[in-house]
């Protein structure tokens, strides 16, 4: 009975999982509090990645994994998938956004104002190493501009198009149900807009990057110039079965446009994601300006870039190379070897070997 | 019309943890797939709580056929204790209240990653093979929508040219899991990275087999008693694996596919792949009164 005294796959299982939650020690409900308010942006990455917005959850899944980002997604996305869904928002229209931060680099000043926001971005990137010596680190308050800008902002791509720079965009008649979801149907080429939009909200950030820094740095057609990046809030206004219109809420959503110059046109590419993520819009929005016409099997190709991106599948894809694969892999051998035989057989004997 | 009219209680997963629209979507996928044998079908492929990669397409698919009463064994690579089998094995009971099998005659359904049983397969019984990619053309097109139209065509030539490349490079196909085969005379699939040794259980089998790939989001199917040929020229046969002359240190069966276990001294031992099989072989050797069932292979050949 050798062989079934060797089963021991169920408790090496609990015990590898003990072993990785003892590092973490006990979670607790003010831990994952902590974790919602000291690390926002990196909630809103989670958010954004697992498409389901909920801060708490994304704490808690951020506390579950101990920081560990893939599993932390794939957490928020199987629980997701459980989840039915109750009601489909109406559209979120760049106009009606709150505004906190909304800039262009491509006209000096545009209407509604640059509006610089919450920003690393002229930072100096200073380690704050006197907190390791006890010293704690407080923000200066904010002191309030003497004019407050507009909260609500109309899109630059808006403007373009008026003054007949950019053909707009046609605009979806599809409502409710009815827009394709890609949570719930295959993703197939060429991709529904829908698709292509959601595809890229839900991608991971790394990856986005990656390839949108490949086109921008020469893999592309287009050089992307941003036509304007927002960090807003928005309502999401859903129908009560009785018919009244109200909103449940508000989420954080990032958006970029970015345009190019094609003939006497502009070409606009665009992304926006749940969560607050400047990187991940403006390199998904940049694979978006690109994908229009390039080549089949190029890194902005769509089919390459979405599937590419979707970060669940390619690092659950990458950790199993770690399962067992000795039955393939003892398939090869055999071909192998027994080429190897034929090929020094021949060269023994050519003519035997025929 | 209040909200609570158009809502059940509230439960924390459902039956099989997948919800109703998701295991719909996943029976009528699967009742196309066995209308067009070897055709690979597109799913949603929802998200579940293990990672792409580590047989989620399988598990779909067993989430979705599964019910209280049916008996279910989880392999992979031909081990029952395999840690990512145990832990499969252990979520689908705990989701849908299955009873758990090792013994391949004791089992309803079987998911296997890889390896299909050494006794044979009866008409009441489905086994669902997780398969990483599902494209036999991605070797030769990577691009999916070229793939598509090429199957649609039954453009098979780039194949062709590949097998014959191999002999000519190296005096012999050199594909070694995941052979190309053409199912029902029509569709070119991937029997996913099984032995060529499985290949031959596939054809004519009485078992209804279904492949799904959950990373990539396809389920295709070989229904009960339809042709499987592995791709072959008509002067260059199909060769398994050579494990025919085989035999197991530690249950002494032979004749069937070996795990090759390398040894301090430079040579090899050789343990049965299928691992119930062995454990039945051993207890059998003992004197215990187990049943074994008929297998494909007899004295290391395959019996048609």
């Amino acid at each position: 009975m050798a062989y079934v005294a060797t089963r021991g796959g169920e408790r090496a299982i609990e015990q590898s999982q003990r072993l990785f939650k003892a590092e973490m020690g006990t979670i607790t409900p003010e831990r994952v509090a902590e974790i919602r308010a000291a690390m926002p942006y990196l909630i809103d990455r989670v958010m954004g990645e697992a498409s389901l917005y909920d801060e708490d959850l994304a704490a808690l899944a951020l506390a579950q994994t101990g920081g560990e980002l893939y599993e932390a997604v794939l957490l928020l996305r199987a629980w997701r998938t459980t989840q039915p869904r109750i009601a489909v928002a109406e559209p979120v229209t760049q106009g009606a956004l709150f505004t906190h931060r909304r800039i262009s680099a491509a006209f000096k000043d545009i209407p509604g104002g640059q509006v610089l926001g919450p920003t690393l971005d002229y930072a100096h990137r200073i380690l704050a190493t006197e907190v390791l010596d006890g010293q704690t680190n407080s923000p200066e308050p904010v002191e309030a501009a003497a004019k407050p800008s507009p909260a609500q902002q109309p899109s630059v791509a808006a403007w373009q198009a008026e003054n007949g720079l950019l053909s707009g965009a046609v605009s979806d008649t599809l409502t409710g149900n009815d827009i394709p979801d890609v949570t719930r149907e295959p993703l197939l080429f060429p991709a529904k807009r829908a698709h292509t939009l959601q595809s890229l909200a839900r991608a991971e950030t790394g990856g986005v990057l990656a390839l949108g820094y490949a086109a921008q740095r020469g893999y592309g057609q287009a050089h992307p110039t941003v036509n304007e990046l927002r960090l807003a809030e928005a309502e999401v206004v859903v129908t009560h079965p009785r018919g009244t219109q109200f909103s449940a809420g508000r989420v954080k959503v990032s958006q970029a446009e970015v345009v190019s110059k094609k003939g006497e046109q502009l070409e606009l590419g665009f992304s926006a994601t749940l969560g607050w993520n400047e990187v991940k819009v403006i390199a998904a929005a940049t694979l978006d300006l690109n994908s229009k016409g390039a080549p089949k099997g190029s890194a902005t190709e769509e089919e390459f870039f979405l599937y590419h991106t979707e970060g669940v599948e390619s690092s659950g894809f990458c950790i199993h190379f770690k399962l067992p694969h000795y039955v393939t892999f003892q398939s090869s051998l055999d071909a192998m070897r027994d080429a190897k035989a034929k090929k020094a057989a021949k060269e023994k004997s050519p003519e035997l070997a025929e | 019309m209040t909200l609570k009219t158009l809502t059940k209680p509230w439960e924390p997963m459902s039956y099989g943890f997948l919800d109703g629209s998701a295991k719909r979507e996943i029976r009528r996928k699967m009742i196309k797939a066995i209308a067009v044998p070897g055709c690979q079908m597109p799913y949603a492929s929802r998200e579940v709580p293990m990672a792409r990669g580590w047989g989620t397409g399988g598990l779909q698919v067993s989430l979705t056929l599964v019910n209280p009463s049916m008996r279910v064994k989880v392999i992979d690579q031909g081990a029952d204790d395999s840690v990512n089998a145990a832990s499969i094995r252990r979520f689908i009971a705990r989701v849908a209240g299955t009873p758990t099998t090792m013994d391949t005659l004791d089992a309803d359904l079987i998911q296997s990653r890889h390896r299909i049983p050494e006794e044979v397969l009866r008409e009441d019984q489905v086994l669902v093979l997780q398969v990483p990619n599902p494209e036999p053309l991605r070797p030769v097109q990577p691009n999916m929508s070229i793939a598509r139209q090429m199957h649609a065509d039954a453009d098979y030539g780039r194949m062709w040219l590949q097998l014959y490349e191999q002999i000519v490079r190296s005096g012999r196909v050199m594909q070694g899991a995941s052979y190309p085969s053409l199912v029902h005379g029509r569709h070119v699939m991937t029997p996913s990275p099984i032995p060529r040794w499985d290949v031959p259980k596939l054809h004519m089998a009485k078992h209804l087999t279904i492949l799904s790939a959950g990373r990539e989001k396809r389920i295709f199917a070989v229904p009960p008693f339809t042709r499987v040929e592995p791709l072959v020229f008509s002067d260059v046969p199909y060769r398994v694996e050579e494990h025919a002359e085989l035999t197991c240190h530690r249950s002494g069966t032979r004749g069937f596919f070996m795990n090759e276990i390398p040894q301090d001294n430079g040579t090899s031992t050789f343990e049965v792949s299928d691992s119930e099989w062995g454990v039945k072989s051993i207890r059998r050797r003992d004197g215990e009164d187990v049943a074994l069932g008929e297998t494909w292979y007899k004295n290391g050949k395959m019996s048609s």
